[in-house]
């Protein structure tokens, strides 16, 4: 009998050791106590925003069951995911399948947050998509030695490159082995204003050409300073030249720079690059000088929201501008997308865009460029390059992307259609324009040596400059250096 | 033989003729795996068979951009795992982690199953009903509301701190709260350790309370040499489940550092899913598995080994 009763508990033991095993092995299950039990799959589970209504069947070969080549394309690594965008994306895909008998477009969107790991996957799986994009600069250097040489397909069909920039086109081959990418669109940088702010403040507003003055003084960065100062303001009505002025409490911003990290942060002092001449890993002065400022204005002067700011109720959880609560924002044109929330009555009705300070002398806009590449595994290269020639030449995706075409000749239709957009504000596209002449040589974006661990290695830095008080920002930019040399020589 | 009553409840051409009970056995035993095999081969397919594949790919160089230029490598990701000075950090942070977590999820879910359990307290049902729905909530969208709760400017973690005149941290961005962020969190979830407490609490012999009253034992008394002895199969049963599941702990971070893990929050499955997904280190990430499952593997034996000293079962003694 005591045999007997001995072996229930063993038995439960060991069934208690199978289930933890078990659980061990697959990285979570059902007896989970706690929300730290949960299967860690579901972070890794991809995120459609929105895909073809309905899983499009294929045969051999990348063959629809009626015989038409599928061509998968892949949204999410760059701009085209935010939720106004992807009704027009859905649209044109309709028209374009509407026009074929012989290609069927799939979409695919995925959040961008999820999108680089999703790609990845479906690579490793050997089902990666046919296209991709759009996607910056950041993304050709991700997968730029899987996409398709597209000389070729160029050279025979007759696409016309005559009317965009050489140097452009020449920035899609130079260093991938080949012409990855026709331009599509660019995007320039600039001062988005909340006119409503400045009026409230009786302030005027920031020059629309380099070179002019703002209120009698030079358009600089301390000027800027003292401005955004005055339109952060706390809860109890104090601007931040106050002595009152409680940051803790603050419920207007004068300035921020959104959607961007430090090597962005960094060109508000002039262009750089963290390779220098010799492939070593390098801080740029002027960069350290860029983030001192950026920093004092997050911690000290408290013009700039933080993160903890950034993520909370009164701007977040991720568009500050959009908030109404924030008065200045350096960002690029493709932030038309999204400067306007969409649906419901805008926060900030009623912007302007201005030109950024000048350090020195120097006015500096960094540039953003965006385009379409081709997977070089897809089973359809001719097709996959008519839909992507069709891609390129869609007016319709150019506007909602608030991208300025690459190609001269249509910059001034899309224009127009952001004035019909924004009527009856009246804004001066003109500005936008003359940033093109300022970009940042090197890009902001530019390749780095393991690109991959190095980008995240400054997004970490970012991350603890946004959060952390007290830093000594020079000695930081050292220990940065240090680790992107450390990324660097394990891959040279 | 000794006939069991069922067999005795047989007919007589039936009983004694081995053949047809062993039939009638190995029928039962069919119809047992027919039910199970469902699970079965989800768990083949779903769950051995990626192992199986993860354990061969971390002897390779699989990088997942790159599928056709896999490589044999031998135990190369093993060697580069010992010099990886973020493993040991990971590695480091994940047990200091687990020395907040666990500890808090196991007191706070056997307080609640001790209240909610006790005679005194009315509305034990609802209680107990909503002290469990927190787990049916998504994790992603639980994270992302923890996320403004503890936001260190707007939370109303802060706010209500603020009504007594206390200045709460900044417990997402200051990397010296954040895992206490982590396992506030994880408390918000212990709605299911908490109905096996109370299962385990429901199952201690009311006699032996009495017996205790008897005998003069206060509350305390009683609940640490009455309550506690007898529910630590259930308190073993947590203990194993809570360090299992905080080893693997990864959306709540990755979630709430947006995906950006500092060195506070870079535990180590979240530097495996980093190795994995955003270098694209396949094949290093597998190794980092299995060194994962060979730790698990260690602490669950080592449990075990120490339930033979503080785990009571009545019917062994």
């Amino acid at each position: 009998m005591k045999n007997g009763t001995r072996s229930a508990p063993r038995t439960l033991l060991v069934l208690l050791g199978v289930v933890a095993l078990v659980l061990a092995a697959c990285g979570g299950g059902t007896a989970s106590t706690a929300p730290t039990a949960e299967p860690t799959e579901a972070a890794a589970t991809p995120t459609p925003i929105a895909v073809t209504p309905e899983p499009i069947e294929t045969a051999e070969g990348g063959l629809t069951a009626d015989g038409k080549v599928l061509i998968r394309w892949f949204v999410g690594l760059g701009t085209g995911a935010q939720p106004d965008q992807i009704a027009d994306e859905q649209a044109v895909v309709a028209e374009f399948n509407a026009s074929q008998d012989e290609i069927v477009l799939s979409l695919e969107i995925y959040q961008n947050t999820t999108a680089y790991d999703i790609l990845s996957t479906q690579i490793a799986a050997g089902n990666p998509p046919d296209i991709i994009g759009p996607v910056g600069f950041r993304g050709f250097y991700s997968y730029g030695d899987q996409l398709l040489d597209l000389e070729p397909y160029i050279a025979s069909s007759g696409f016309d490159t005559s009317d965009l920039d050489p140097a452009l086109l020449e920035a899609y081959a130079e260093g991938f082995g080949g012409q990855v990418g026709i331009p599509f669109a660019i995007y320039p940088s600039f001062i988005y204003y909340n006119k409503d702010l400045f009026d409230e403040a009786g302030l005027p507003y920031p020059p629309e050409k380099v070179g002019d003055q703002y209120d009698g003084q030079e358009w600089n960065w301390d000027t800027l300073t003292e401005l955004a100062k005055k339109l952060t303001v706390d809860k109890a009505g104090n601007d931040a030249t106050s002595a009152a002025f409680d940051g803790s409490n603050t419920d207007q911003w004068g300035y921020y720079m959104q959607w961007t990290d430090p090597r962005g942060w960094g060109t508000q002092r002039g262009a750089g690059h963290v390779v220098g001449a010799d492939g070593n890993a390098v801080i740029p002065e002027n960069w350290v000088e860029a983030w001192q400022w950026y920093y004092d204005g997050m911690f000290k002067d408290q013009f700039i929201p933080d993160g903890t700011e950034n993520r909370s109720d009164l701007l977040g959880p991720d568009n500050a501008f959009q908030s109404g609560r924030v008065a200045m924002d350096f960002v690029h044109l493709w932030y038309t997308c999204c400067v306007w929330p969409a649906d419901g009555e805008p926060n900030t009705p009623n912007f302007g865009i201005a030109v950024p300070p000048s350090d020195g002398g120097t006015t500096t806009a960094k540039l953003h460029a965006d385009t379409f590449g081709i997977m070089e595994k897809t089973a359809h290269p001719e097709e996959a390059f008519e839909v992507l020639t069709y891609l390129l030449n869609n007016d319709t995706l150019i506007a909602r992307y608030g991208a300025l075409p690459a190609v001269k000749s249509k910059q001034g239709a899309f224009f127009d259609a952001l004035d019909a957009r924004f009527a009856p504000n009246e804004i001066n596209w003109q500005v936008a324009l003359d940033m093109l002449g300022y970009p940042d040589v090197p890009s902001h974006e530019a390749d780095m040596p393991n690109f991959l661990k190095s980008d995240a290695a400054i997004k970490a830095f970012q991350e603890k400059l946004i959060t952390t008080a007290g830093l000594d920002i020079a000695a930081e930019a050292e220990i940065l250096r240090g680790t992107l040399q450390g990324l660097f020589d394990e891959v040279n | 033989m000794t006939s069991t009553p069922r067999e005795a409840a047989l007919p007589g051409s039936v009983v004694g003729q081995g053949r047809v009970g062993g039939g009638i056995a190995r029928r039962e035993a069919l119809w047992g795996y027919a039910f199970i095999s469902p699970w079965i081969i989800g768990f083949v397919l779903f769950m051995f068979l990626p192992m199986a594949a993860a354990l061969i790919f971390s002897f390779t160089d699989f990088d997942l951009r790159k599928p056709d230029e896999i490589n044999f490598i031998g135990l190369r990701n093993y060697e580069r795992l010992l010099s990886d000075s973020a493993i040991a950090h990971s590695m480091a942070i994940t047990v200091r982690f687990i020395a907040i977590t666990v500890p808090l999820n196991l007191g706070f879910a056997l307080g609640l199953a001790m209240l909610l359990n006790s005679q005194r307290v009315a509305g034990k049902n609802v209680l107990r009903t909503l002290f469990y729905m927190p787990i049916q909530i998504p994790l992603v969208a639980a994270t992302l509301i923890w996320v403004g709760v503890l936001n260190g400017s707007t939370g109303w973690v802060n706010r209500i701190l603020g009504i007594f005149g206390l200045q709460g941290p900044d417990w997402i961005a200051d990397s010296s709260w954040v895992l206490v962020a982590l396992a506030l969190i994880g408390i918000w979830g212990v709605g299911n350790m908490m109905l096996i407490f109370i299962a385990g609490l429901q199952g201690v012999p009311t006699e032996l309370y009495d017996a205790a009253k008897v005998d003069g034992a206060g509350a305390w008394r009683t609940f640490r040499s009455v309550t506690v002895p007898l529910i630590t199969p259930i308190i073993f049963y947590n203990v194993l489940i809570s360090f299992v599941t905080s080893f693997q702990v990864f959306i709540q971070p990755w979630v709430l550092k947006n995906g950006i893990p500092d060195d506070s929050t870079n535990l180590f499955n979240v530097n495996l899913y980093r190795e994995a997904f955003v270098f694209n280190q396949m094949g290093y990430a597998s190794a980092l598995g299995w060194v994962l499952f060979g730790v698990i593997l260690g602490v669950t034996m080592l449990l075990f080994w120490s339930a033979r000293r503080w785990v009571y079962y009545a019917a062994e003694r």
